[in-house]
């Protein structure tokens, strides 16, 4: 064994042991969950409900999901679920890295200026509220099949981005920035060493919660009328619409647990920058 | 501090780049040598994506394909016929439930006795060309399917209609069937669940012809049946989808001899729902009770009545053969190994066009894979 996997298993080991009741409370609502889940499927089934194919009890859900890896999806040839989730990944990840590169500066400068910040405001308040996926008709037929999703996915996170980048700026200390101005800091040192620093926390706000709405959006832009490509939104639909629902079930958990892991990668950045920058 | 935003842009380069890399391997890997890619759309997109030339070629059901021909912008390289002589296409499935009610039987039968009418009658209207049947026909085609008169004459060409169930529809039945177990869809303890040892006992006896044979000996009646609006028979098919044209001759009074329509005729009160978008639509309106008879595609009532049991029973055709690959008229394509390193928009992997498209292209060998 590596030191450094030993080093980690100790940690773990610690966070077990400080958490435990935490984390036997966890098991114990989970336990109860799946229980429930395989009663109502095992009553449905017996009492020969037309429920019943609806209701796949855990054991075949759990069956699908291994399956799904190992095997090609059902109705897919040659395609397994570790394709859709590098679709869907990569479609994410350009959404999320352009909505920042474009969130980033304008929340930023709509922060700083007011005339920016009046300018750009009206557009904001009309856009922001529309639901992306209200985009989704057009965006398809004008960004076709791999860009227009990402479109989608773009729209979601920009706005919780922004609005929480411009909302940091406002909050920065006055009294900081001034005693920073009177200690002889350039503006430009200003806005990096306090400016900067101050708004990581609710930039990274904006990213969890934009990460959360950009799964949303991937997943209902992957099943709107034109399927091109494959990805985990794609698969719910059609595994539903082959009435296989026990595929359907196993790529929800999938999308479940890709949403929590993305979030868990926010997290872990925000708190490795924000020691990095000095804060905390 | 400089030092440290540097290093964050070089990381987030790094990242950008490698998100670059990996997304051209993605859209790579779309084009597999040897192989035809498909998208799915509705079928009334697949026109334009042809003619602003984002797919290669469509396969789609009448009147969409001679709608692309008679505007100029589509091309048939391949009829299904060639695919499969006398394919089935769409079905007529009854609900069990109302097969159970008091009357249920009995109305099925008249029922299937204005479809066999109907049929008939459109036979007729289309062995004479010059006959005054033949215009109303067209008429009436136009009217269902929001198509001009050139554009369904052309459609009407391509497809059979046809209510009786021969040994080779039953066959087509089952080899729709080994194609969904063979891909997964349908499974063989699915099956064996339901109480069938393969495909064939499956199709056998989700088949019921016992409904024709009545429906012949059935006389027009002076009197509904189910005069009252609560026991109407439900009625659901596709929106203007030519295959499904008998029904609406049904519905014609002129059809019926002047007074009635073939319905009334044989002494049933017929409420036609409004359409559906394809068939798994109206296999679920089945599941929630929605209709009491149906026209759809053969696959989609086969895949939802193995996996969900959805309660029906097919008891005739409603037509066989009727759609065709399109390529843009300008197209180098002829030929369906022409398609290889193209990519092909299909009404969805359920739809009995995706299953003969793929049994074609298995046949030369060809991998179908998704864009």
């Amino acid at each position: 064994m590596m030191p450094g996997s030993s080093v980690l298993l100790a940690r773990v080991k610690d966070a077990v042991v400080a958490n435990w009741v935490k984390l036997a409370l966890g098991i114990v609502s989970v336990s109860i969950f799946i229980a429930s889940w395989a009663i109502v499927s095992l009553y449905l089934s017996e009492s020969g409900s037309s429920l019943s194919p609806f209701v796949p009890g855990p054991r075949l859900v759990a069956e699908a999901f291994l399956s799904s890896f190992v095997d090609s999806v059902p109705g897919l040839t040659g395609i397994r679920m570790g394709d859709m989730i590098a679709s869907s990944m990569i479609r994410i990840f350009w959404g999320f890295l352009l909505a920042m590169l474009v969130a980033l500066p304008m929340g930023l400068a709509m922060g700083s200026f007011k005339t920016l910040e009046s300018m750009g405001k009206p557009l904001v308040e009309v856009f922001r509220p529309i639901p992306p996926l209200a985009w989704v008709p057009v965006f398809l037929m004008v960004f076709k099949s791999f860009w227009g999703p990402i479109g989608i996915v773009f729209l979601g996170v920009f706005f919780p981005i922004l609005l929480n980048v411009i909302f940091g700026v406002k909050s920065v200390d006055q009294r900081l920035v001034d005693a920073a101005r009177t200690l002889g800091a350039k503006r430009s040192a200003v806005f990096t060493k306090v400016v900067m620093p101050a708004i990581v926390p609710y930039m990274m706000t904006g990213i969890k919660v934009g990460l959360g709405v950009g799964w949303m959006c991937i997943v209902a832009a992957e099943m709107m009328p034109i399927q091109s490509g494959t990805g985990v939104g794609y698969y719910v639909w059609l595994s539903a619409d082959y009435s296989r629902y026990d595929f359907m079930y196993a790529t929800m958990l999938v999308i479940g647990l890709l949403s929590i892991l993305t979030t868990g990668v926010a997290e872990l950045i925000e708190k490795r920058v924000s020691r990095w920058m000095g804060i905390r | 501090m400089e030092k440290r935003i540097l290093v964050l842009a070089i990381v987030v380069a790094a990242a950008i780049v490698l998100a670059g890399v990996a997304t051209a391997l993605y859209l790579g890997s779309g084009s597999d040598e040897g192989s035809v890619s498909y998208v799915t759309m509705a079928p009334n997109l697949m026109d334009g994506w042809l003619a602003s030339n984002q797919s290669d070629a469509y396969i789609a059901w009448e009147p969409y394909v001679s709608s692309s021909v008679v505007a100029g912008t589509g091309r048939v390289i391949m009829w299904t016929n060639e695919i499969m002589p006398n394919h089935p296409c769409c079905v007529v499935a009854v609900s069990e439930d109302f097969l159970d009610s008091p009357d249920g039987a009995d109305l099925t039968a008249r029922f299937l006795k204005a479809h066999i009418e109907a049929n008939r009658w459109m036979a007729d209207a289309l062995a004479d060309p010059e006959g005054a049947n033949y215009s109303l026909l067209l008429d009436m085609a136009a009217d269902f399917t929001l198509r001009s008169q050139a554009v369904v004459e052309e459609g009407l060409g391509h497809v059979e209609f046809g209510y009786e169930m021969s040994d080779d529809f039953l066959s087509a039945l089952t080899q729709f069937t080994d194609m969904y177990i063979e891909s997964n869809i349908i499974t063989n303890d699915t099956l064996s669940g339901l109480g069938y040892a393969d495909a064939s006992e499956f199709i056998d006896d989700y088949v019921d012809e016992s409904f024709l044979v009545t429906a012949d000996s059935v006389e027009p009646s002076p009197t509904i049946m189910n005069p009252a609006d609560e026991d109407a028979m439900r009625l659901g098919y596709l929106s203007g989808d030519l295959h499904q044209l008998a029904q609406f001759v049904a519905q014609n009074d002129t059809v019926g001899g002047g007074e009635k329509d073939l319905f009334e005729t044989y002494g049933l009160n017929v409420d036609p729902l409004s359409p559906y978008a394809n068939g798994g639509a109206v296999m679920d309106a089945f599941n929630l009770g929605d209709i009491d008879i149906g026209y759809l595609g053969a696959p989609p009532a086969i895949q939802k009545h193995a996996n969900l049991g959805t309660p029906v029973r097919i008891v005739a055709q409603a037509n066989s053969e009727g759609s065709g690959i399109v390529v843009h008229v300008d197209s180098d394509i002829h030929t369906l190994e022409d398609l290889v390193g193209r990519t092909v928009a299909t009404p969805g992997e359920t739809s009995i066009q995706h299953l003969l498209l793929r049994m074609a292209l298995e046949r030369e060998g060809i991998p179908f894979v998704k864009a």
